[in-house]
């Protein structure tokens, strides 16, 4: 593991003709410690595999940038792997709240972390901003209320055109991006079938990019639906065959939400020690995410694929 | 409330699933079951609703399936438009992208929200003031914000629907505690500290309607900007409420009483959440094969419905 460097200065791997490595390559490669770091999904397609793979592999002092994380905020919050986390909310939605991030603000377990707040826009935005390569982005959400008032990175301007109270935030410039696709060519063109969250953002403000896609599919197939591509090659520095990566979240066109796994595990990490025995289970307790899939039963992931066919189909 | 019978853009079957039992109210009924009418009620046909997660969502497919055929559902994760034939168990779940118009990033359909396209949105939270100031921040108890006694979730995006959705709808548990002066951490402002205090910072929308609890409705005077009792829940007093408010709370002149849910909403309504997921404490027990079985079912019977 690196200590504090951005990794890969003098390689130019967005340029490379073919992305594809392991997780845990893309991982030990670009997630290094001290490193500032964003993930795609909204309340669904959210990167859970990638997140087991940096438990498993420890990076610490992570920075977290993020819209509105669920297990990736829970699971590191809980780990003690982060220092700093930038979002707009953190729990599990219908399942829950976050166990983790309620230990670590209330009684700093296993560790104090500093909390910067904003809202699900306005980090889309800074993700925007970061995306443009301009400093910041300038909304009409925050001013006023107690998100802007805890936070000294929210700047309250007046309007230097129509006079009116505005607020500025600065762009989000993570050192590595991960974003959990539909589908993506070895190149690292990605394409989202259903919604897109923020990641065609995070994945160009980043210095390093990984996606992870269900399908690795070929350029020609691409090719005949490019309006789909979400995120283009030269954004990209590596991809990631990883199907079921979202589980227990839905993927759309691909596999609907197990949410009675989801509060199967809600009962169990509600405390520290159950939190740490379901991490001894399910990221320690599998070498890597086939044999998490393993655990969890293809019969089961296969029932949740087959499910979501009778709702969504693509015309992809 | 009613269907218009001569809208012109459904000319299709839905009358006849809606005429039958029109107006006739349900026998027995839960209050989760009322509290999902009640918030379908706040929404016009042809609107475009950001909708949150559980009974107001509900409430939002409960209006689209009566009275407002051609709202349109948005949700915070891009999806615009969907009809689903399923529960939406989140504001990313499959479902919210199911037979939709638009499936899009974030940041574009918050855009669109700032820009003036949303007509309401819903909110929730663990404060209230007589505002309609949120807090799903942090409650201090003795604490502060850095060190409180409850971590709540955070604003999500409910910052950014209360400052400029058209209007917004807010869901509350009617409790003393939550129903305050004042509350610790506004996430989301209603009208702050009173009149004038919302175009002081531009905001594009304008600000709360209606706070449903699971007693009362409440709505807000146009000159104090004051939430006052409009309708108490059948069974319930206005003195009932003033116990669970620590402001000293205003009564309509004419207060009304909640109406149940008609036959045709509950029966929605069972149908949409056939394992009481929303609607009761179905999601606790909630087994796989169970769940498999709700959405092979619900497929087929909500379909139906929206034929």
């Amino acid at each position: 593991m690196k200590e504090g460097v951005s990794p890969m200065k003098a390689e130019d791997t967005k340029k490379s003709l073919d992305k594809r490595m392991t997780l845990k390559e893309a991982i030990s490669k670009y997630v290094f410690d001290g490193c500032s770091i964003a993930f795609s999904g909204m309340g669904g397609e959210q990167v859970v595999a990638p997140t087991y793979e940096i438990v498993r592999q420890g990076q610490n002092n992570l920075t977290l940038m993020g819209d509105s994380p669920c297990e990736v905020g829970d699971y590191l919050v809980g780990m003690g792997q982060i220092k700093r986390i930038e979002v707009a909310w953190l729990a599990f939605a219908v399942a829950g709240v976050s166990p983790s991030y309620r230990r670590a603000v209330e009684e700093g377990v296993p560790n104090k972390i500093e909390v910067r707040e904003f809202s699900n826009y306005t980090m889309g935005l800074r993700f925007l901003a970061g995306a443009m390569g301009l400093p910041f982005m300038v909304t009409k959400s925050l001013a006023g209320t107690s998100v802007e008032k805890y936070n000294d990175m929210i700047k309250v301007i007046d309007d230097p055109y129509e006079g009116n109270k505005v607020a500025l935030v600065p762009a989000a410039k993570p050192d590595v991006a991960i974003i959990h696709a539909n589908r993506a060519d070895i190149l690292g063109n990605t394409q989202y079938i259903g919604f897109s969250s923020n990641a065609e953002n995070i994945a160009r403000a980043a210095t390093r990019t990984i996606v992870t896609c269900e399908k690795i599919v070929s350029t020609d197939e691409i090719k005949k639906a490019p309006t789909f591509t979400t995120v283009p090659q030269y954004v990209v520095d590596a991809v990631v065959e990883l199907p079921f990566c979202s589980h227990p979240w839905n993927m759309p066109y691909a596999y609907a939400y197990d949410i009675p796994f989801h509060m199967k595990m809600m009962a169990e990490i509600d405390t520290a020690d159950g939190f740490k025995r379901w991490m001894d289970e399910w990221a320690f307790g599998c070498k890597d995410h086939d044999e998490y899939c393993e655990k969890v039963g293809w019969t089961r992931l296969k029932k949740l694929a087959q499910i979501e066919r009778k709702f969504c189909k693509s015309i992809l | 409330m009613s269907a218009d019978p001569k809208n012109e853009e459904n000319p299709t079957g839905r009358e006849e699933f809606m005429s039958t039992d029109e107006k006739k109210y349900a026998e027995d009924y839960t209050l989760q079951e009322l509290l999902v009418a009640a918030a379908g009620r706040e929404i016009r046909d042809r609107e475009v609703v950001f909708v949150g997660v559980g009974i107001p969502c509900l409430g939002a497919l409960v209006a689209k399936l009566t009275h407002a055929p051609n709202v349109i559902l948005a949700v915070e994760s891009g999806c615009i438009g969907p009809t689903p034939y399923r529960l939406m168990l989140g504001i990313g779940d499959n479902a919210c992208g199911e037979n939709a118009i638009c499936v899009t990033s974030l940041w574009r359909a918050f855009s669109d929200q700032q820009r003036g396209y949303f007509d309401m949105g819903m909110l929730g939270g663990a404060q209230v003031d007589k505002y309609g100031n949120l807090n799903s921040t942090a409650i201090f108890g003795v604490g502060s914000y850095h060190k409180p006694k409850t971590r709540l979730p955070g604003s999500g995006g409910a910052n950014d629907i209360a400052i400029s959705a058209k209007r917004t709808l807010i869901m509350m548990n009617q409790q003393k505690r939550r129903f305050l002066e004042k509350v610790d951490f506004i996430t989301s402002p209603g009208y702050l500290d009173g009149p004038g205090c919302r175009e002081k910072y531009g905001y594009p929308g304008g600000g709360p309607a209606v706070i449903i609890s699971n007693m009362a409705i409440f709505r807000f005077d146009e000159k104090t900007k004051e939430a006052y009792l409009d309708s108490v829940h059948p069974g319930v007093s206005a003195e009932d409420v003033r116990k669970e408010v620590t402001w000293d709370l205003k009564v309509s002149p004419s207060l009304k009483t909640t109406p149940p849910p008609t036959k045709e909403e509950a029966d929605i309504i069972r149908t949409l959440d056939s394992l009481k997921i929303y609607t009761g404490g179905g999601l606790k027990s909630l087994t796989f094969e169970n769940y498999i079985k709700m959405l092979n079912s619900s497929h087929a019977r909500i379909k139906l419905m929206f034929k």
